[in-house]
């Protein structure tokens, strides 16, 4: 009796533990982390789930979520930041063919998304044909942007707009694709902003997601471009491919530029949404004029905002983390690496519409000394204290700590290596403080170099600034202040100085520069000048720069003297190939009127070693060997 | 029968109230209350069951030792055809019921040798039993059951409790093997309180682990309690097959203690140890000096500035030769000195201790091993860094019928780290770092008063004083784990020899981790108006929780066949096993509106990840076995495995394996070879295996993403969008389903031969092997397709490398007079090597030398190779190869020679060699010894292991002075340099290492690029632990009713000789910048009672 019942308990638990499932049920687990196409494409918030990738995958020379390298080269700034690669931005003499490039792999990879995505879209059944409109809309614009940021780096790549597949038969023939000429990829850009304008939101406050001002904002900076490059490119003959794969021929400038003008005067006239600068209440000071053009940058309802990278709670950036005053962070730990530099700082002008460096020394050579340590920055363009954190200046409602250290009459400097080593000054035995919390101290890193800190883009909210929390700030994409000056150089190009003085005109009154200028006071370098300061730190002045092809001209290599700073103001030829600064130190004469004063002094950082040399196979980035490798019918760069 | 059945009902009482008994303590815990529950079901089921036996006649009798005057208890009896069972008591007497058909009784002991006696109408036997040497009777865990040593095939190592329990150098099972097993590789680089070593087998890749049978991951291995394992059993070769699906790269296989049958026991093991580094780098501590090098480094980097006015040379730096003198003679408090090393590594001696308590014994109906542990390890950093971890394990098997067993085995842990909670992602890294970044001239309070900390700017962070629970925050992780195990085995009554196991397992893993991290306020003191100033800290917290749940569950059917014809012995296995893994993970991030806010609420939580992930295999085994009289053996396996990470169609793989053994020296002819002196060779056997085995996760790691083969997009994994002001979780197209990828296969073949000369005396082992695996994962690329196709090929079971080498092993056991010892060593020797991928692609022979993998050794390091160091200005200014790129004109006198191997006159990427082997990994060379010796209550034990075979390389710290505008390590002390400073004509004074520069970074030839200068092939020899133990003799332990007591003193980590010693470093770590926790020099005292 009892071993029958414990053989039939033991047969009821090896029975009982091998279950009832089925070998192939057991394996079959159920997967929890994707959805298939079928899904997607029959929901619009679940498309939209996709689009939000495919936003995601936007590039940008420069943004607030991809470091703080982009912003800080070219001698616009000075990167102190001792390991990473910021050294390498002021000791390196020049820079690679390579430089700027995308990842070519993950470039087709996200245009081949952009494409299964419209082919998807356009086969769903589950969508009303409204949402389908809209959904492909958007990503047409993200694809055509997309080949914009290509076309920048590269001039023409293949132009890819439907999803490839290889059939494993062994023959590519048909998969590789030539070039695409540089004109080619312009006016696909244009012809793709113009067929899906009207299926987009012409809404002000639809700043996010493609809206119908975001495609005019491209086709006129495109346009724009495209122009340029036929024009200018004419300056440098070399940099051209005979397929033209590079380069655009001369007598398609007008044509280019007069598109430019008619895309960004569509905006200007209201005909996609309410979009106008962002502006003061009249009568505000100079102060309150700064303060409304960083807040231009914080705002995310600013009525100037055409297309932005927004960030919210948990969707952050560490922009104001990296680049925050010293004093601002944790630990002593992130903050400072982007100091903007002299050169750019000495670019803003008087209110007179005058150029003049900073006033260090007077006519003898002697130092000039101011009773406030802002009082040589007076009177000068808005965007100055709007862009740049200088000395004196505030951040968060707290003043910015930036002094060199203390003068003594006969000129020594008393300075030392930490803000917290205290030294007695001559006289005395009781230590003091002798430098500026947020430096500078030559060579010391995340503290400033120049002695200045960027403004633009900088989060004054809580915690912004912390690595744990980060900031929320939105990155511009397109700002309507760009566009009017898009169309300024668009008209100016076509002949037409008077509206080009009008649109400048009325950039530059936001900046409190109230004194007009003429049609005959346009001129190319007023062109160039304007971009520059007023689009500072926002990642358009390299291209800039090249599609006017100055580059290898500004940046010649030749060291930067203290003349050629001071020399060639709101020049478009300036040279400027290293970052300088301008350091202020406070006067120690006890008994002496000048006592307490602040003398200044414009100052190489010594780490800058190198001197920046762009060369005309640096105007469009290499291919990649694996890429031609791949595909033989990729020709390569000129002069390279 | 019914009084039978009361007498047992008594005893099993007993037996329970004590063994409840144990359990009052954990409950008071509170963790362990839900476990009784499940206890007393399983004993209610042992109850019911239990049977009665047939008796016919009653043997008697007693066994000793050889000396014919200890007795013997635990030795068990036999009789040959009922299979009765005794076991012998406290004075060696037995009493064993036997039926008319038993003819014989054998007598088995560990450690002894098996003696058979015919009964011959005999009732009573004084049995004396010798030691057994030799090794060969003893049984090794091979795959789904046990064998004796002479009869196995394969390759296999082992070690007992014994060698493990006495190693105290950490508080992990892995940090116990180190040199113990040939053919195990040991690197033991991060010695923190709870750390692990890394172990592989033959550096084949993560091991499987297999404990009490079922397959468990590496963590669950290492936090058993030293104490309740019994043998760690590693199957190295194709042997390991039996246990198949993720068994490739070898088999931990770790049985833990059972009760012994026979009498009660109470043992007690408990030891107290004192902790310190072994090695941390030094620095400069005292002021004047690391002026005097911060400016010797300023001078190097930044040179001299001419004054063509007065025709002088100042050298640039702001550390004046005024600053050195008044640094060296002055009372200026700016000058003082203070030793952060000292101040960080303040709680030296700091505990590693640990307690074990079990209860063991049993009757031949029911045994049983229930035991807790509980370990304590702190840290030299702090006494706030600590790990704790409480085991408890229990073993119950109990007879119900003849030939029907039930098991119930039980193992938890409850598993505790805790440290201060530090900015950064290692809380015990700032703590480290502060020894060398804060400089002798910081201190770390404001103005000495420990209520304000000092604001050491870019320092603050490194500043100790605030790595602390009061001023950063709290971290606390926390495992708490249980495994349950059942087991019924029965030996058919119908079938002689068949018997089925059935094996039912249930893992589950609980992980809470809390993390808050605070804000504080650093100070500044202004002397002038005696006011401290709030200039830092931090205003950023953090608040961090992760919560795991692990389930695993494993079900195993198996059927086993034995039989003996004559001289032929037969068996046959079949298993049927299901694993399921379940993963569930969830963790979120908040910002705590105040530092004494530790619960989370909703609008703080800025982040949170929700994971759900379900694993799924299923396996079918079969093994038969061939014996001809212990002379011939022949063994086959062959596996079925289906895997979940395929796509149907290709989830199931077939791998077959065979393996032979020859005992030689049991022919009649070797023996006449050797003259029939049999005490010269007394046994030589060779042996030989093959056999495939299939992996879908090497290395822990997915072959292929799970659910690769089907296709559409992955929701939420690629971060979110802000589209309208609203978070949008983004989602991806998964890319082409890979469809067609199935199972790795490793391919292993060993040959070996295990031997035993002068009567068992020394014994040996030797194996060569070669794995071989196909099918690792490639593209098959016949045509380049334009990356413009924006996917990558889906990829294939194309590719394959090998990993081959050998080891063996010799131990010597010896006896003079009263003295016994034995020694014995092991040597391993592996490496690994990619043999072919599928049609490789070259651009030019360059591109082909430097990143060809074809037949080549895997785990290369490149390099320049320093060829010596400039000694004059004059040699850098004549020297005709460009060594930096800049023409020289960075370089000083003492900067290194780059050899121009191409001859170009310039040194680039083209003059890279191979200098070293893989940097982080195992060793492919690794070897141990251990001797010991014993003389009365006296016993003696070292052991010793080394390794070769890979390399570390200085970098960071290690590579630059004043890294992080930090101290100086003290090995840049011995630099070149000018004999005065600020004398630019000065003469060099010849030194190691290239004059310093202030902080270089890569930004100079010497520091930019690897060579051989700054790599190292590491090598060494460390003694692992030392122990000097004495047990009390009988005569006092009598008198106080002890069974046993010993007390011993045991040293870990207490030299080595390697190459790492003059950087400070020991020479396992991994960290190129030096700075890793490294491994603990421990003292223990510690005592072994039995009761």
């Amino acid at each position: 009796m009892k071993k029958i019942l414990s053989i039939f308990t033991v047969l009821i638990i090896v029975a009982g533990m091998w279950g009832c499932k089925k070998d192939s049920s057991f394996l079959d687990v159920q997967p929890n982390t994707f959805l298939t196409n079928e899904q997607v494409f029959s929901d619009p918030n679940l498309v939209l789930s996709v689009l939000a990738d495919l936003y995601n995958r936007q590039v940008d020379f420069s943004s607030l979520n991809a470091g703080w390298g982009s912003f800080a080269d070219f001698s616009e700034s000075f990167p102190s930041e001792n390991s990473g690669f910021g050294r390498g931005i002021v000791q390196n003499t020049g820079w690679g063919y390579g430089s700027w490039g995308l990842n070519w792999f993950a470039s087709y990879n996200y245009i081949r998304d952009l494409n299964l995505f419209l082919q998807r879209d356009s086969a769903a059944t589950g969508l009303s044909d409204q949402q389908k409109k809209r959904f492909s809309a958007e990503a047409r614009f993200l694809r055509a942007n997309f080949y914009f940021e290509m076309v920048k780096r590269y001039g023409g790549v293949p132009l890819i707009t439907t999803p490839l597949t290889y059939d494993y038969s062994g023959k590519v023939n048909d998969l590789q694709f030539p070039r695409a000429t540089e004109s080619q990829m312009y006016d696909f850009i244009i012809n793709e902003a113009e067929a899906i304008k009207n299926d987009l939101p012409a809404d002000v406050s639809e700043k996010s997601r493609a809206s119908k001002g975001a495609a005019l904002a491209m086709e006129a900076r495109a346009a724009l471009y495209a122009g340029s490059i036929a024009r200018y490119g004419a300056t440098t003959p070399a940099v051209s491919l005979p397929g033209g794969e590079v380069g655009i021929d001369q007598s398609k400038a007008v044509g280019y530029y007069t598109i430019a003008l008619r895309a960004a005067k569509e905006i200007i006239d209201g005909q996609a949404g309410a979009y106008k600068l962002y502006t003061a209440p009249a009568g505000a000071s100079m102060d309150q004029l700064s303060q409304n053009f960083a807040n231009l940058f914080i705002d995310k309802t600013s009525p100037e905002t055409i297309f932005m990278k927004d960030f919210a709670t948990g969707v952050t950036h560490a922009f104001t983390t990296n680049d925050q005053p010293f004093s601002f962070s944790d630990e002593g730990g992130d903050a400072g690496r982007l100091n903007p530099s002299l050169n750019l700082a000495e670019q803003f002008e008087k209110l007179d519409n005058t150029f003049a460096p900073f006033a260090t020394t007077d006519a003898s050579g002697k130092p000039v000394f101011y009773k406030n340590v802002q009082d040589i920055f007076a009177d000068r363009d808005a965007r100055l204290a709007g862009t740049i954190i200088l000395p004196g200046g505030s951040f968060k409602g707290q003043t910015v700590d930036i002094w060199a250290g203390y003068r003594l009459a006969d000129g020594t400097i008393i300075t030392s290596d930490e803000s917290d080593h205290l030294k007695p000054l001559p006289g005395s035995s009781v230590p003091v403080q002798v430098v500026g919390g947020d430096g500078p101290v030559n060579g010391l890193e995340l503290h400033t170099q120049t002695g200045f800190y960027i403004r633009k883009y900088l989060d004054p909210a809580v915690g912004s600034g912390r690595r744990g929390q980060g900031s929320t700030v939105a990155f511009i994409r397109y700002r309507y202040g760009e566009v009017l000056l898009n169309a300024a150089e668009a008209a100016f190009e076509l002949g037409d100085n008077a509206t080009a003085a009008t649109y400048l005109n009325q950039v530059r009154a936001r900046a409190g520069l109230t004194i007009p200028l003429t049609p005959s006071d346009i001129d190319f370098n007023r062109i160039v000048h304007e971009r520059r300061v007023e689009l500072a730190f926002e990642g358009l002045y390299f291209y800039d720069m090249k599609r006017w092809r100055l580059a290898h001209i500004v940046w010649d290599g030749r060291p930067t003297t203290l003349s050629d700073l001071k020399t060639n103001i709101g020049k478009a030829t300036q040279h400027s190939t290293q970052p300088w600064g301008l350091w202020p130190y406070k006067e120690y004469e006890p008994g002496s009127p000048n006592n307490g004063t602040w003398v200044f002094k414009e100052t190489l950082p010594s780490l800058v070693t190198g001197a920046n040399r762009f060369l005309l196979g640096n105007y469009y980035t290499q291919i990649g060997d694996d890429v031609i490798a791949a595909n033989p019918k990729i020709v390569k760069q000129p002069n390279q | 029968m019914n009084d039978l059945l009361r007498i047992k009902h008594l005893s099993m009482k007993s037996f329970l109230q004590k063994f409840f008994g144990a359990f009052q303590k954990e409950k008071q815990k509170g963790q362990f209350n839900h476990m009784r529950g499940a206890f007393l079901t399983s004993f209610l089921i042992l109850f019911c069951l239990l049977g009665k036996a047939q008796n016919a006649q009653v043997i008697t009798g007693r066994v000793t030792d050889s000396s014919g005057k200890t007795p013997l208890l635990g030795v068990t009896v036999t009789a040959n055809a009922s299979k009765k069972t005794v076991i012998t008591k406290d004075n060696g007497e037995f009493s064993i019921p036997v039926t008319n058909a038993d003819k014989k009784l054998t007598f088995s002991y560990v450690g002894m040798k098996t003696v058979t006696k015919n009964l011959n109408g005999e009732n009573n036997f004084t049995i004396m039993l010798t030691p057994d040497n030799t090794g060969l009777s003893e049984v090794v865990v091979v795959g789904y059951g046990t064998q004796k040593k002479e009869s196995i095939t394969a390759a296999i190592s082992s070690v007992t409790s014994k060698d493990i329990e006495r190693v105290h150098g950490g508080s992990t099972v892995s940090t116990t093997l180190a040199g113990k097993l040939p053919g195990v590789t040991f690197r033991d680089a991060e010695g923190r309180p709870g750390a692990s070593a890394s172990i592989q087998i033959r550096n084949m890749g993560t091991p499987l682990y297999v404990i009490d049978g079922i397959q468990q991951d590496e963590g669950q291995f290492n936090n058993l309690a030293p104490n309740d394992i019994e043998s760690i059993t590693v199957l190295k070769d194709a042997s390991a097959a039996i246990y198949g699906v993720r068994a490739a790269n070898g088999v931990v296989v770790v049985t833990t203690k059972k009760g012994r049958t026979g009498r009660n026991n109470i043992d007690v093991n408990a030891y107290r140890g004192w902790q310190s580094f072994f090695r941390f780098p030094k620095v400069v501590n005292n002021t004047a000096d690391f002026l005097y090098y911060k400016a010797d480094a300023q001078i190097n980097s930044n040179g001299f500035n001419y004054d063509p006015a007065t025709s002088t040379w100042t050298a640039n730096t702001s550390i004046t030769q005024g600053i050195l003198d008044s640094a060296k003679t002055s009372n200026d408090p700016q000058y003082r000195t203070f030793d952060w090393r000292k101040y960080v590594l303040n709680n030296n001696g700091a505990p590693l201790n640990s307690v074990n308590i079990n209860i063991n014994g049993g009757s031949d109906k029911v045994n049983y091993y229930v035991s807790g542990t509980n370990l304590y390890q702190n840290s030299v950093l702090g006494s706030q860094y600590k790990f704790q971890r409480t085991n408890i394990q229990s073993n119950v098997t109990a007879k119900l019928t003849n030939g029907l067993k039930v098991g119930f085995d039980i193992n938890g842990r409850v598993e505790d780290r805790q440290n201060p909670g530090v900015p950064g992602v290692d809380d015990y890294f700032l703590a480290r770092l502060a020894v060398l970044r804060n400089t002798p001239q910081e201190r770390p309070y404001a103005n000495d008063n420990p209520k304000y900390l000092n604001d050491l700017g870019p320092h603050l962070e490194s500043n100790y004083a605030f790595l602390n629970n009061n001023l950063s925050g709290h971290y606390r992780d926390t495992w708490r784990v249980i495994q349950t195990n059942f087991h019924i085995d029965w030996d058919l009554p119908w079938v002689k020899g068949l018997s089925i196991r059935g094996l039912g397992s249930y893992y589950f893993a609980d992980e809470l981790l809390n993390n808050q991290e605070y804000t504080y306020k650093a100070y500044t003191y202004h002397p002038a108006d005696s006011t401290y100033e709030v200039t830092g800290g931090a205003t950023n917290p953090w608040r961090e929780r992760g919560q795991t749940k692990n389930i695993n569950t494993t079900l195993q059917v198996q059927a086993a066949y034995n039989k003996n014809f004559g001289q032929n012995s037969v068996s046959a296995t079949v298993v049927a096993e299901r694993l399921q893994l379940h993963h569930l993970y969830n963790w979120l991030h908040a910002n705590p509106r105040s530092n004494f806010l530790p619960l989370v609420s909703y609008p703080i939580i800025d982040q949170y990840n929700d994971i759900d992930q379900t694993q799924a295999r299923i396996g079918y085994i079969a093994r038969v076995t061939y014996n001809y009289a212990d002379k011939y053996f022949l063994e086959f396996s062959g596996r079925r495995d289906a895997s979940y990470l395929f796509a149907p169609g290709y989830r199931v793989g077939y791998f077959p394996g065979g393996s032979a053994g020859w005992r030689i020296s049991d022919e009649p002819f070797f023996k006449a070879l050797l003259g029939n002196k049999t005490d010269i060779l007394s046994s030589l056997k060779f042996r030989g295996s093959y056999g495939i085995l299939g992996d879908d996760n090497p290395n822990n790691n997915p072959i292929v993403a799970p659910f690769a083969y089907l296709p559409g997009y992955n929701y939420g994994t690629v971060g979110s969008a802000v589209l309208d002001g609203v978070t949008v979780p983004a989602s991806r197209d998964k890319g082409t389903p890979i469809t067609t990828v199935s199972w790795l296969k490793s391919k292993i073949t060993d040959v070996g031969a295990d031997f035993t000369l002068f009567n068992g005396k020394l014994s040996g082992t030797f194996d060569w092997f070669y794995r071989e695996r196909t099918g690792l994962l490639g593209s098959k690329n016949d045509v380049i397709v334009p990356e413009e196709l924006g996917y990558n090929l889906a990829q294939q079971n194309i590719n394959a490398d090998a990993q081959y080498g050998e080891e063996g092993s010799l131990n010597y056991y010896g006896k003079a007079g009263q003295v016994n010892f034995t020694i014995g060593g092991n040597l391993s020797f592996t490496r690994s090597k990619f043999l072919h991928s599928y049609n490789p692609l070259f651009f030019n022979s360059i591109d082909q030398y430097r990143n060809s993998y074809e037949d080549r050794f895997n785990n290369i390091g490149w390099g320049y190779i320093c060829i010596g160091q400039f000694t004059s200005q004059d040699q850098i200014n004549n020297y005709k190869v460009d060594i930096d790129g800049q023409g020289n004109r960075t370089l000083l006198p003492g900067d290194l020679i780059y050899k121009d191997v191409n001859g170009d006159g310039k040194i680039d990427g083209l003059d890279q060699r191979p200098i070293g082997y893989n940097y982080g990994s195992q060793p492919q060379i690794n070897f141990g010894f251990n001797f010991s010796v014993n003389y009365k209550g006296f016993d003696f034990h070292a052991d010793f292991s080394g390794a070769a075979g890979y390399t570390w390389y200085q970098n960071w710290e290690q590579r630059w002075a004043f890294q992080n505008n930090g101290n100086l390590n003290a090995i840049f002390e011995d630099r070149w340099h000018r004999q005065n400073i600020y004398d630019p004509n000065s003469p060099w004074v010849p030194g190691k290492y290239p004059a310093n520069r202030y902080n270089p970074g890569f930004s100079h030839s010497d520091y930019a690029t690897q060579s051989t200068f700054w790599l190292h092939n590491v090598r060494y020899i460390r003694a692992r632990t030392i122990e000097l133990g004495y047990s009390l003799p009988q005569s006092i332990l009598d008198r106080v009713k002890i069974r046993a007591a010993r007390v011993y003193i045991n040293g870990y980590d207490l030299f080595s000789i390697d190459n790492l010693r003059q950087y400070g470093l020991d020479p396992e770590v991994i960290d190129d910048n030096g700075l890793q926790f490294p491994q603990n020099r421990v003292i223990n005292a510690g005592i072994n009672l039995s009761l």
